[in-house]
């Protein structure tokens, strides 16, 4: 050994510290830049996390439609099969209707939008108290990369802050580090949604003068270069001006439902072109 | 260094786990974190090298899975590891009541960490999930922490020569 075994404990934790801080560092200053071992990780588990998901909705389908008939009388099983099998088919086409009416949601935004958009598959989502992020199975290989704006059939999702080759991870407007340069669309005053975790978000800077009432819709801005202007974020659902600081204290309720996403539309920007 | 081979899928599957399967039982409202009772276990009951090598990657693929910060959880979890490792020279690591306080301790402090990192770094205010989110968190994992020793220490012995039996610190 290098050193003598007394000091190899204080040696190797000072080593290993060191390299959590330089990473943190590092990844504070280049938060757009994703690691080869974080992108490598990342693949690795996409077919886990797929194999999941997939597993989860077929036990999910059998619970609704098969676990309830185990133990009825005989002389009804043959019509409660049939009667099954109806409603599987029926909650198939339902779900087609429904998958259809989402896609055509988003096939009217991207016209709006003169611009290449990609959709892409929900297959994860990490709804913790701070950290609210989706992976979607799209990556480089589809042309996505960092900092792209993600859209659902409500409004603005997110956008991507991590891209491996085949799977991406999108940070919601509800993360602790997302920011969003806002607008009311009633009276255009200006300010910054801010995520608040599991609270939804905040809109920050908007000075007392302004009138906001409960039911305002808020709206990107189109500054700061990410997300096209005009679409939706949410709508103010708490103003309070009881405090003692310069501007109002909004909440704001995201427009899209993030616990029933399924499907997103990524708007791919060519590099230089503007929004 | 079968042991570094084995660790690195054993780790990720675990973690995959904790984050997909754990999740649903809490609705994805309470984050089961066995990863951080493996973590408190290698202090515990591991050497430095072995333990030190097996916290940092959970952190890591903590990082990854979590999709926060590089390094926060990598951070969290060696800090964590060589206290655990220190507490466990100081005092009888051996007890039930010791390692459910310690999980307890461990968690809540972690939490009111990630909150403070986040208020520092992005001014982001979440002090309140301290109450609502990491004290329900910290109490569920200081249930279970006993458990899952024992189910370490079962997976330990298997892995080596089939004696369950803790290692001994040298």
């Amino acid at each position: 050994m290098m050193f003598p075994k007394k000091y190899q404990s204080i040696t190797v934790a000072s080593l290993l510290i060191l390299m959590a801080l330089v990473m943190i560092s590092y990844n504070i200053k280049l938060f757009s830049h994703t690691g080869f071992l974080r992108k490598l990780v990342l693949e690795a588990t996409m077919p886990l996390v797929s194999l999941k998901n997939k597993s989860l909705k077929v036990l999910q389908e059998n619970w609704n439609h098969y676990i309830f008939l185990i133990g009825l009388e005989e002389e009804n099983k043959h019509l409660r099969k049939e009667n099954a099998l109806l409603s599987n088919q029926r909650v198939q086409y339902q779900e087609n209707y429904l998958e259809a009416v989402r896609l055509q949601r988003m096939l009217e935004l991207k016209e709006q939008m003169d611009v290449t958009a990609v959709a892409a598959e929900v297959i994860d989502r990490d709804q913790s108290a701070i950290i609210k992020t989706l992976l979607i199975k799209k990556g480089t290989s589809q042309g996505l990369r960092v900092g792209l704006p993600v859209l659902a059939d409500r409004g603005i999702a997110g956008r991507i802050t991590e891209c491996s080759w085949h799977v991406s991870r999108v940070m919601l407007i509800t993360d602790g580090n997302s920011n969003v340069d806002a607008l009311i669309q009633g009276n255009r005053a200006h300010g910054i949604l801010q995520g608040s975790g599991s609270e939804g978000c905040h809109l920050k800077y908007i000075t007392k003068t302004e009138e906001v009432k409960v039911g305002d819709t808020v709206i990107s801005s189109g500054i700061g270069g990410i997300f096209p202007k005009g679409i939706v974020l949410g709508i103010v659902k708490s103003v309070d001006k009881m405090d003692g600081g310069l501007f109002q204290k909004i909440g704001v309720s995201p427009s899209v439902n993030f616990d029933k996403l399924e499907e997103v539309l990524v708007l791919v920007f060519n590099s230089g072109e503007g929004k | 260094m079968i042991y570094y081979f084995l660790l690195l899928p054993l780790v990720l599957l675990l973690v995959v786990f904790q984050k997909s399967v754990l999740d649903l039982f809490f609705f994805g409202r309470i984050g089961v974190e066995i990863s951080l009772i493996l973590v408190i276990y290698a202090g515990f009951r591991m050497d430095t090298i072995r333990g030190a090598f097996l916290s940092f990657m959970v952190g890591f693929f903590m990082d990854c899975m979590m999709g926060s910060v590089s390094g926060l959880y990598t951070l969290l979890y060696v800090c964590i590891f060589f206290v655990s490792a220190l507490v466990s020279l100081k005092v009888y690591a051996e007890g039930v009541i010791l390692i459910m306080m310690f999980t307890f301790l461990c968690a809540l402090s972690q939490g009111l960490f990630i909150v403070l990192f986040y208020k520092i770094i992005y001014d982001v205010n979440m002090f309140r999930n301290i109450i609502w989110v990491f004290l329900p968190q910290a109490l569920v994992l200081s249930i279970l922490s006993p458990v899952f020793f024992k189910m370490f220490d079962v997976f330990k012995g298997s892995l080596n020569d089939g004696n369950p039996r803790p290692a001994k610190r040298s």
